[in-house]
């Protein structure tokens, strides 16, 4: 489903953020990306949206090959996934039904397949009841919830997820993992960012190391660092 | 993918409502300048006009010997007749000159009682199709049999026809600074709303909407904040061209008459207004949206 082979990005000003970076994700793996700050996790995540193009290798995304990619396919590769963030990234004037709504509503579908899609995914994140609120009046991991219903709703293959639970109390975490496992079982490919080693090392799925920009470790069953 | 025209009606709406006071602040900044803009190019309508007027009501006069013969005085008639650079003539007699003549010094009674009408020459009073062949006529005629003078206000026709022109040139120039400051200052006002909103913009990219969609609704707002500054800009014209109408009756200024647009010209004009609003708007907000879709 993922597939990078030797792949390098180098940032105006010399940064290296990563450099010969080979990494292989099958359909429907969940794999943890840990790794400290500036390792190069965020700019991996990047070029697989293409929001930016490596500089040296190949990065495959379902079979299609990002650097030749032309740009007016990027959007239709954009829908293939989905995309939750530390800071959720929810429209502030849209209720949670809107956002939801918004994701399906920007690539064209139509209005009952909207109305009949939302409702689904909000009960399939454990906020049904609260369909109507506005992000300012959810709690952050309700807002999370939120941000995966978005990520969720149009049914990716793949579900990149930039350290979810970042901003979490360790409890409302777990609730987010255990949102994300579930997702995964329905054969969704889910690649997970982050640096909280109690969740890595509950559910000892496979882990990707980076560090400088280089693949220091790739386990399964793995933990999130070494002599934990 | 087609783009779903009910979608876009009703973003569109609903954005310009959520964002209410930048639409004000778009469409003022619109109608504002556009007003402007509409005021140079109606001023230059009417000074265009005037100018035709003008010229044209510029007179040559061929004076004839007083003692000119019929035959002579007929031969010149036919002669302005038959040519093309002259509009129309006129022929004033001994008697008629001496109407003119009490009337022109009528306080004078001395000068009146010393002149008889035979001691006045008979005239034509020429009127051309354009100043310029003022010479030209003037000198075919100047040699004629029972022609004593051809007389035309020269200097005061050159004088005229610059002063004319270079007003008209000095307006279109500011009608073309208008309209660009105005380009700049709308623009700028739709790439403020559209920074306020990149978020909005960031998600849209994020889940995959394709640039065009996410730019039609931004230019639909930018075409009906144009739209309605134009509008109100043409509304603001509608009083402008009433105003100086009745401030030239009130006053009694006939020789600006001729600046007061008619109706129909200056509907051209408010048209033209509208289209500019509504380009300039849908063009501005595809220009500003473009630096956010570059992701």
């Amino acid at each position: 489903m993922i597939r990078l082979e030797n792949v390098t990005k180098t940032y105006k000003g010399g940064v290296t953020a990563l450099s010969g970076v080979s990494i292989h994700i099958p359909k429907g793996e969940l794999v943890f990306l840990v790794g400290p700050s500036g390792s190069g996790k965020s700019t991996l995540l990047r070029l697989l949206l293409r929001e930016e193009l490596a500089d040296g290798g190949t990065v495959w995304v379902g079979g299609k090959d990002l650097s030749s990619m032309g740009k007016w396919k990027v959007p239709q590769l954009r829908r293939s996934m989905g995309c939750v963030f530390q800071d959720f990234r929810l429209l502030p004037n849209k209720t949670a039904h809107e956002n939801v709504a918004f994701a399906l509503e920007v690539i064209g579908r139509p209005r009952h397949v909207v109305a009949a899609q939302v409702p689904q995914v909000l009960e399939l994140v454990g906020l049904g009841g609260k369909a109507h609120r506005r992000p300012h009046e959810l709690s952050g991991g309700e807002q999370q919830r939120v941000a995966i219903a978005r990520a969720f709703v149009n049914r990716p293959l793949v579900l990149l997820a930039d350290e979810p639970t970042g901003n979490l109390d360790p409890d409302t975490s777990r609730g987010i993992m255990k949102l994300l496992e579930r997702i995964n079982r329905t054969g969704t490919t889910v690649l997970m960012a982050t640096h909280d080693a109690t969740i890595v090392d509950a559910m000892r799925r496979r882990v990707v190391e980076l560090d400088h920009g280089r693949v220091t470790r790739d386990e399964y069953r793995g933990v999130y660092s070494y002599g934990a | 993918m087609g783009i779903s025209v009910q979608y876009t009606v009703r973003q569109t709406m609903s954005n310009l409502w959520r964002n209410r006071l930048m639409t004000i602040a778009a469409t003022l900044t619109v109608a504002v300048s556009l007003s402007l803009v509409g005021a140079a190019i109606l001023l230059q309508q009417g000074v265009s006009r005037a100018a035709g007027v003008w010229k044209g009501g510029v007179q040559l006069i061929v004076f004839m010997q007083p003692q000119a013969s019929q035959a002579d005085t007929a031969a010149t008639a036919s002669l302005l007749a038959s040519d093309s650079m002259v509009r129309s003539s006129r022929y004033v007699n001994q008697q008629q000159s001496y109407v003119e003549f009490k009337n022109l010094f009528a306080g004078q009674k001395d000068l009146i009682s010393a002149v008889t009408p035979a001691d006045l020459p008979p005239s034509f009073r020429v009127t051309l199709r354009t100043a310029k062949d003022a010479g030209a006529v003037g000198a075919r005629l100047g040699g004629r049999p029972g022609v004593k003078k051809v007389a035309y206000n020269q200097a005061g026709i050159r004088a005229m026809l610059k002063v004319t022109g270079a007003l008209q040139d000095v307006i279109v120039g500011l009608a073309v600074v208008l309209l660009v400051s105005a380009s700049v200052l709308i623009l700028n006002t739709i790439r403020m709303a559209i920074f306020g909103r990149r978020r909005e913009v960031a998600v849209m990219k994020l889940v995959g909407a394709s640039n065009w969609f996410i730019r039609v609704p931004f230019m639909m707002e930018g075409l009906v904040q144009g739209l309605l500054g134009g509008a109100l800009a043409a509304i603001v014209l509608v009083g402008v061209r009433s105003g100086v109408q009745s401030l030239v009756a009130r006053f009694q200024v006939n020789a600006l008459n001729a600046v007061v647009v008619p109706g129909h010209e200056a509907l051209l004009t408010q048209l033209l207004l509208l289209l500019i609003g509504s380009v300039v708007g849908a063009a501005g907000s595809a220009l500003a949206v473009h630096r956010f879709l570059d992701v």
